[in-house]
């Protein structure tokens, strides 16, 4: 009957929406009975309209309520997806583990930046106080340039040197307390400091504190009074370490005095617990602030100043307050101008560059850099499992068909299908976690930190919100794609891939591969920026070298005399020579106000020159060094000669300057031109090819060198003979205990020193090398899946094509084309992308590498050859199978 | 034992799902009411009272073989417990012992 009437088509479109399902049968075969009798014995219209009043009569709870399936359908289900999810498991194994194993390493890369990330998230992030401490730091603005920096503002006069906002207290009642802090042993003057009891005499790292810093601080105190330690100026605060080496015990050690450089009497007031290393300020001992300001050399190269508010969002108006108090006190007439802010405590680590004069970005970068990192790699490694199931959906189709079929809900299969997933999920974690512990210790080394695994709360959390995660995105296709299937359609006729989703799939793996090679590049960037700055060549000789303070007899100029001529004598000692720096990381600059003073009495510019135009300052490093100093560090010279004891007016009258500084004064022909230093005059007698005073971060600047035989300050240098090091140094410390007792014998090796500027670089390449391998592996095995599973789908196919007469080559041509066109392509997407990120990564550098072609080539024809390889391997197997067996299976 | 009421409406129901002898369901559980009863009832009204009578425990259900005139729907097809054969005995035979209460002249 093709005329049939119907009942009302949005009538029964209302019922199946409202009815529940397990009542929606009975009700509308009912119904639909109703009408066809209505209409053979009422006709049309009263059929259909009691059709439509019998659904709007079924609107009553007991239609509309949806049944629910009792606790024990629900474990009796589960159950049964459990051992569904087991066989799967069991009879996949290869698919499974390269699923396990892929997430595994992928949580494994995620758990390892989570501890990285959280170790320099706590770093200065334990102190009580820790919301209302900030930090002081300073905004200098001088001849059109702006340099921030942690230095605190001081002022000279005839008394000595003084804090302008030192009292700051009293203006602001928001400030609670202020601290100073000056650290004894940096660069440039300082170096570990030497402390005596009895015949007990060993060098440590001490800073200088003013009384609030124990208050103010959370270090905590063992031993002695916090408050009052550093009170007095001939108080001291020494850690646990120095206690129990120096009187046994903490509770011993207060009230003792120990002598400090041989020098001055301390009394140790208070005894603190060692510092953490999760705390920018390390010190072994602290000093009191008022020997800092009257007794003690000025050894750091910028004293920090940190405030106390009665509450952290006062920032502002203490802002206004100091930089008022500053500016009242400061010479208005002064070349450069000082502004002062506020930065939190705890950021001082992470955010310790400064742009604009402001602090901005720092170890923050990295930070942010490998938190996208962690995400990318967990996502390539979920593209995985989803491209592997994605695969397999043929297979698992018909599970769904069937399924359906015997009256499984929708609900339900997604439930199965994602509950899988989140269980494999679960079996990555288990792997990670194992894979964590054990490589703990060797991460440990990499990055210079202690980090542990403990299992808290949060990381608890993380390690729960991962599996979830993973086990969603990664079972999400196979959840919503395969669950919505039409049962007849799949079970009629095999299931074809359409196209789109054969396109979704090639675009994962794309995908994957984009971010595998970008990675790769980055990698390879990073590693040959690293290389170059630690072999670059620095233009000088930093092999070999060892250099010691110059300090107790050494400071003397009998005793330097002494030690330099009997160290000459030692076995394996080439040179012995002397600069007023260390010669790797020269930190001082005259003549351009960078650290807020002027360095002569009548604010004249330092450094002249002939021909030099008044008020144009030049940002000169300068140096003293002795007469052998060019040959000890074996520099260049462009220009001129060297300095010489044959010529008797050079120790007065000679002055280097090297190639910049030429530059940057405007000379034309150097040699012999008049330049002048302080109260010293004289005239350049050679040029010295440019080398780096400092951090490859910087670029070279000019450097003005003058001879001193002797001065009380700066370092020995020692040039060694390779491969006699150890001797030498025990002939060298035999010397130096001879000549000065009273202090330990510590040396360093310039080319260790100089490695150490570049420790972070040197982690994140070394990191950034690990994942990007991870990256590549975890791509290759989901590739492999790939390729698997193709192979295995073409099995008939490549069994035809052999007996017709293809050879092997065709076989794996044809398997590997496919996909290495995939890797082409995401190449042609990263190329560019890596380029342009790492090209903003080198701009931090003021040396850096060429990004040249051949960075890309080794990275594309990397990836292209790690992809051919994980195909071939199948192809391969593939390609030789016996056509009779191939054929023969079904 | 305190006795499970029965609505007037569900009795007859019951009483139908009774007579049809397993052959129960909704459409001529309703067509039987109208014709026995000449009362004007709605299929709804019928499915509301079954399902009731089944959470009462007086019937219960099983679904059919599908049937063509119902687009190959199944049906549900109702039996009387033994429960709904005793409610029924015990209603009948109250009205009986009340009838016997009154005087034959009415």
């Amino acid at each position: 009957m093709s005329n049939k009437q119907l009942p009302p088509r949005w009538a029964n479109q209302l019922l199946r929406w409202y009815c529940a399902s397990h009542l929606l049968e009975e009700v509308e075969g009912d119904l639909q009975e109703e009408f066809d009798y209505q209409l053979k014995h009422s006709g049309v219209f009263k059929a259909k309209l009691d059709y439509i009043r019998s659904v709007f009569g079924f609107m009553k709870p007991f239609a509309i309520k949806r049944k629910h399936y009792t606790s024990t359908s629900i474990t009796t289900m589960t159950k049964h997806y459990l051992l569904v999810a087991f066989r799967n498991v069991v009879r996949h194994k290869t698919f499974a583990t390269l699923n396990v194993f892929g997430l595994a390493l992928g949580m494994t890369c995620c758990l390892f930046i989570y501890l990285w990330i959280q170790d320099e998230r706590s770093m200065d992030n334990f102190h009580t106080n820790g919301d209302r401490l900030f930090n002081v730091y300073q905004t200098i603005t001088a001849d059109g340039r702006i340099e921030g920096s942690y230095n605190t503002p001081m002022q000279f006069d005839s008394l000595g040197p003084k804090i302008p906002i030192a009292d700051i207290t009293q203006v602001a009642p928001e400030v609670k307390a202020i601290s100073f802090y000056a650290t004894g042993y940096e660069l440039p003057w300082g170096h570990p400091e030497t402390l005596q009891v009895g015949n007990s005499i060993h060098k440590w790292n001490g800073a200088r504190a003013n009384e609030n810093f124990l208050t103010m601080f959370s270090y905590p105190v063992i031993a002695g009074d916090a408050a009052t330690a550093l009170k007095d100026i001939k108080g001291m605060a020494i850690s646990r370490k120095l206690a129990d080496v120096y009187f046994g015990s903490p509770e011993n050690a207060v009230g003792k005095s120990i002598r400090y450089e041989n020098r001055i009497d301390f009394v140790v007031n208070a005894v603190f617990e060692n510092v953490t290393s999760n705390s920018t300020q390390q010190f072994d001992f602290l000093l009191n602030w008022e020997s800092q300001m009257t007794q003690l050399a000025w050894a750091s190269p910028a004293p920090l100043t940190s405030l106390l508010l009665t509450d952290a969002s006062e920032t502002k108006s203490v802002e206004t307050k100091l930089n008022r108090l500053l500016q009242s006190r400061m010479d208005p007439n002064a070349p450069y101008k000082i502004e002062l802010g506020l930065q939190p405590y705890r950021d001082q680590y992470l955010v310790a560059q400064f742009v604009n004069g402001k602090p901005q970005g720092g170890r923050f970068e990295y930070i942010r850099i490998f938190t996208y990192v962690a995400l990318f790699i967990l996502i390539i490694a979920c593209i995985n499992f989803m491209n592997l199931a994605t695969a397999r959906s043929i297979k698992r189709a018909k599970e769904v068909g069937v399924r359906k079929v015997v009256g499984s809900t929708r609900a339900g299969l997604i439930g199965q299908f994602f509950g899988e997933s989140v269980v494999l999920a679960l079996l990555g974690l288990l792997l990670s976690v194992a894979l964590v512990v054990t490589l703990l210790p060797a991460f440990n080394l990499f990055t210079g930190k202690h980090v542990q695994l403990e299992f808290n709360l949060p990381i608890v959390l993380l390690l729960l919100s991962l599996v979830v995660f993973t086990g969603l995105v990664s079972g999400s296709y196979p959840a919503l794609f395969l669950s919505g299937l039409k049962p007849a359609g799949i079970l009629k006729n095999s299931l074809r891939f359409s196209k789109s989703s054969i396109w979704f799939r090639k675009g994962l793996a794309t995908f994957q591969f984009v971010i595998s090679i970008a990675l790769l590049i980055a990698t390879i960037v990073m590693t040959q920026q690293t290389q170059f700055i630690r072999n670059t060549n620095i233009g000088y000789d930093r092999e070999n070298m060892v250099y010691i303070s110059v300090e107790g007899e050494l400071a003397t100029p009998q005793g330097y005399q002494r030690f330099k001529q009997q160290a000459s004598e030692v076995s394996g000692v080439l040179m012995v020579d002397r600069a007023s720096e260390t010669p790797h990381a020269m930190t001082f600059v005259v003549d351009r106000a960078e650290d807020g003073k002027t360095e002569t009495a009548d604010n004249s510019d330092a450094i002249n020159w002939e021909g030099k135009e008044k008020g144009t300052p030049t940002g000169f490093k300068p140096m003293s060094v002795g007469f052998d100093f060019i040959p000890t560090m074996n520099l260049k010279i462009a220009d001129g000669r060297g300095f010489s004891r044959q010529f008797a007016t050079d120790s007065a009258d000679a002055f280097m300057v090297n190639e910049e500084a030429v530059k940057q004064m405007g000379l034309k022909d150097p040699i012999g031109k008049w330049v002048s230093a302080w109260n010293k005059r004289g005239h350049i007698i050679g040029v010295l090819k440019n080398y780096n005073t400092h951090s490859l971060h910087e670029p070279i600047k000019p450097l003005i060198v003058d001879v001193k035989e002797y001065e009380n300050f700066g370092v020995l240098l020692v040039r060694i003979e390779n491969g006699k090091t150890k001797e030498t140094l025990e002939g060298l410390e035999h010397v130096y205990k001879s000549i000065n007792p009273n202090y330990a014998f510590a040396y360093q090796f310039l080319d260790e020193e100089y490695n150490k500027l570049y420790h972070t670089e040197h982690v994140v390449a070394q990191l950034s090398n690990a994942f990007a391998i991870l990256a590549i592996i975890i791509s290759c095995l989901g590739l492999l899946g790939l390729v698997m599973f193709s192979a295995e789908q073409r099995t008939k196919e490549f069994g035809i094509r052999k007996v017709l007469g293809a050879s092997v080559n065709n076989i794996v041509s044809l398997l590997s084309l496919d996909f290495l066109k995939l890797v082409l392509l995401s190449f042609c997407i990263a190329a560019p992308l890596a380029g342009y990120v790492m090209h903003q990564w080198l701009q931090g550098f003021a040396y850096k590498i060429e990004l040249s072609w051949w960075i890309f080539a080794t990275s594309g024809v990397t990836a292209v050859l790690i992809a051919f390889l994980t195909i071939a391997f199948q192809a391969l197997q593939s390609a030789t199978t016996n056509p009779v067996k191939s054929l023969k299976t079904e | 034992m305190k006795r499970v009421y029965l609505g007037e409406f569900e009795e007859i129901v019951l009483l139908l799902v009774a007579a049809l002898q397993g052959e129960a369901y909704g459409v001529n559980i309703t067509h039987e009411i109208i014709a026995q009863t000449s009362r004007e009832v709605r299929i709804n009204q019928v499915h509301a009272s079954l399902q009731r009578l089944e959470e009462k425990g007086m019937i219960t259900s099983r679904m059919s073989n599908p049937v063509a005139e119902r687009g190959g729907r199944r049906k549900r097809l109702f039996t009387v417990t033994a429960y709904g054969t005793q409610t029924l005995h015990d209603i009948k035979e109250v009205r009986a012992h009340l009838w016997n209460l009154v005087p034959a002249s009415i």
